[in-house]
């Protein structure tokens, strides 16, 4: 490795017996590779402080554009899976061993469509792991459809007349099924996308990060446009002329502290053996 | 209701199919279950529900069937044995993760106690799932089922089931009925060391270092190397190479990996499939049948031969799946008609007939929906076609 390679390259594998993995399968000026960066600057920050041993991270997607950076890039342990369901497979990869430390990649159709209920329900069992959703509104993997998190009235390849439908609040979904910190930044935002990455693995329950994404491939744009535009169209969620105006709100929206599925079910193991133990001296 | 953190001890019990099928997956193993009610497999979540805790495991009431299912994947790859109960709509929500599952070559267990279809069809037994246990996913690959016919059955079988998934790392499937699962009778459980448990093989078993692991290398049946052991294992379904890369596909590269995926379990047909057979010396007439139906046609058998004098012998199949047609051969040198009594509309019978086609003169189906056949309707068939 050269002075100049990228300090992320560490954790990927670039390359193995069969032949090289690189280059990313991604789009040029896509985000999802600046999503990437950011989580393993996240991660790198909490393995060089101690916080967490990397043999206990693991990586989990289900499918589409987002999902495909667990594919086999990661000198991680990861499951590149099933769409829609990484959440449900990260649940039983808690169920099997508490100690993980899980981060989910998931995309806005894999998160919010076919793995909408998954995601429903993961918030809601506050279950401790961290879910990155790359939000580009639209299904990119397979060519521009139409996702749950599309504009309304926008032209795509599934609805050429105009989306007749109104888009998912991604965030305020997660905190109402129960998340335990839900949080909203842009590709245009970095540190700020690091810092919740942080926030997010340190949470002992369910964190939501939504970072909103450029495709400048199906929306025909320029990505430094669009780059731009990512600023332009968010602002804080606590600026309220911004709010008004109709800007996309931005930042942290929930975070708090509540026992996580795991936690709770351990008291009922813990209790059954305490009796056990109990009944077996008497 | 066992309550004791302990396994089930040795000796003769008196249980239910649903719960010696728990109280068996426990013992091979079993440390999570994630499952959705359905009738009538609920009796089995709700057994593990009561039982597992205790022993440090986890059940889990899950958002749907194919959530259930995708928590086998998770646990597996993290360690665990795990598995799934559910009935025949279920089931097809499944089939989504049994084809991953095939081609990640992931271990798990799912029981499907089977009702009848199709549709919300009825709630009481049935074997109309047989070949959706075969063919029912997606794409290449083989699958191993099981058919329990008994208490004793749901205990052995799905020990055995975990033991087959861990061995070939591949999903197995015990297709358990409503009779089998809600019948009680007696279960005689041997000394706890009598028992095979068979756990998966590991790459530090084979003494496989981090950085020579192939995770879909290293022979027909990969060590599987666990999440949070520091081997960094990449699980893919994509086509991929041994060392789990999916770029640079190729025809040959694809064939490479399905056909070895299918071959490690049809190469070992002898070692997998299981049959049990009576009364084949001489007879020129055969019952092949699988699960509950086996109760009343070897008593079908029987009063065949004691009462009215036919010849007839009688074939079980303990193994659906991969079909055991090298050991039917074996068996059955030639006869003249060969009866198939099945809770369905003739399923089981297609392969049979194709195994044994130049082996007997005719095939004949005997169907029975939503209900077990009695020994009286299958010897009633067995006459009118002999006469």
């Amino acid at each position: 490795m050269t002075d100049t390679a990228h300090p992320m390259l560490k954790y990927l594998k670039t390359t193995g017996p069969s032949g090289p993995r690189l280059p990313f399968i991604m789009c040029p000026g896509c985000g999802a590779g600046q999503v990437l960066n950011y989580t393993l600057h996240a991660v790198d920050q909490l393995l060089a402080e101690g916080e967490l041993q990397k043999k206990d991270v693991v990586f989990i997607s289900g499918v589409g554009c987002s999902s495909r950076l667990t594919s086999h890039y990661l000198q991680f342990d990861s499951g590149w899976t099933i769409h829609g369901r990484s959440l449900a497979i990260a649940t039983g990869a808690l169920l099997a061993n508490p100690n993980l430390k899980i981060i989910v990649f998931t995309g806005d159709g894999d998160a919010a469509a076919i793995g909408g209920n998954h995601f429903i329900h993961a918030c809601r069992r506050n279950l401790n792991v961290t879910i990155i959703c790359i939000n580009n509104g639209l299904y990119g993997m397979t060519g521009g459809q139409v996702a749950p998190t599309t504009a309304a009235g926008a032209a795509t390849t599934t609805t050429p007349h105009g989306n007749v439908e109104d888009p998912f609040d991604l965030c305020r979904l997660a905190e109402t099924a129960g998340a335990a910190y839900v949080a909203r930044w842009s590709t245009a935002h970095p540190r700020q996308s690091v810092k919740a990455v942080v926030k997010g693995i340190r949470k002992n329950g369910a964190a939501f990060i939504e970072i909103l994404s450029q495709c400048p491939v199906h929306k025909k744009t320029d990505p430094v446009e669009m780059f731009k535009e990512l600023r332009q169209i968010t602002a804080r969620s606590t600026d309220a002329a911004a709010m008004a105006s109709g800007k996309i709100p931005v930042g942290e929206f929930c975070d708090i502290d509540k026992p996580d599925w795991i936690s709770r079910y351990q008291r009922i193991i813990d209790q059954l053996r305490r009796q056990e133990d109990h009944s077996c001296t008497v | 209701m066992l309550k004791s953190k302990k396994l089930i001890q040795p000796g003769t019990h008196y249980l239910q199919g649903a719960e010696a099928c728990a109280e068996g997956a426990m013992l091979a193993g079993c440390r999570v279950y994630a499952g959705y009610p359905i009738t009538p497999a609920t009796e089995i979540m709700e057994h593990f529900a009561n039982r597992l805790p205790a022993l440090g495991g986890r059940t889990i009431q899950m958002e749907d069937e194919i959530a259930s299912a995708s928590v086998l994947l998770g646990a597996s790859w993290a360690g665990a044995k795990a598995m799934t109960a559910t009935s025949s709509p279920g089931f097809s929500l499944m089939q989504e993760v049994i084809s991953f599952s095939i081609m990640t070559e992931t271990p798990m267990v799912v029981v499907d106690v089977q009702r009848p279809g199709p549709g919300q069809g009825y709630i009481t037994t049935s074997q109309e799932d047989v070949m959706q246990a075969r063919w029912g996913h997606h794409g290449e690959g083989s699958i191993i089922a099981l058919a329990p016919a008994s208490v004793q059955d749901m205990f052995d079988f799905t020990i055995r089931a975990f033991n087959l998934s861990e061995r070939w790392r591949t999903p197995v499937l015990v297709m358990a009925e409503e009779t089998v699962a809600h019948m009680r009778e007696r279960l005689v459980i041997p000394p706890l060391e009598a028992i095979e448990i068979v756990d998966r093989r590991q790459p530090q078993d084979a003494g496989i270092l981090p950085r020579d692991y192939l995770p879909y290398g290293h022979g027909q049946v990969p060590p599987m190397a666990i999440w949070g052991q520091g081997y960094d294992i990449n699980h893919v379904s994509l086509v991929h190479h041994e060392d789990g890369r999916v770029s640079g596909y190729n025809a040959q590269t694809h064939f490479n990996n399905v056909d070895r995926i299918r071959r490690k379990i049809e190469d070992n047909v002898a070692a997998i499939a299981d049959v049990e057979a009576r009364y084949i010396e001489g007879c020129r007439h055969l019952v092949i049948c699988y699960g509950s139906v086996s109760r009343t046609a070897v008593e079908a058998v029987l009063e065949a031969r004691r009462i009215h004098g036919v010849a007839i012998g009688f074939i079980r199949l303990r193994t659906l799946w991969p079909f055991p047609e090298a050991k039917l051969r074996d068996l059955v040198p030639g006869v003249e008609t060969i009866f198939v009594p099945e809770m369905n509309l003739g399923m089981m019978k297609h392969p049979i007939t194709e195994a044994l086609r130049d082996r007997c003169r005719k095939v004949v189906a005997i169907p029975s929906l939503g209900c077990l056949h009695t020994p009286d309707q299958i010897l009633a068939r067995i006459r009118e076609e002999i006469q």
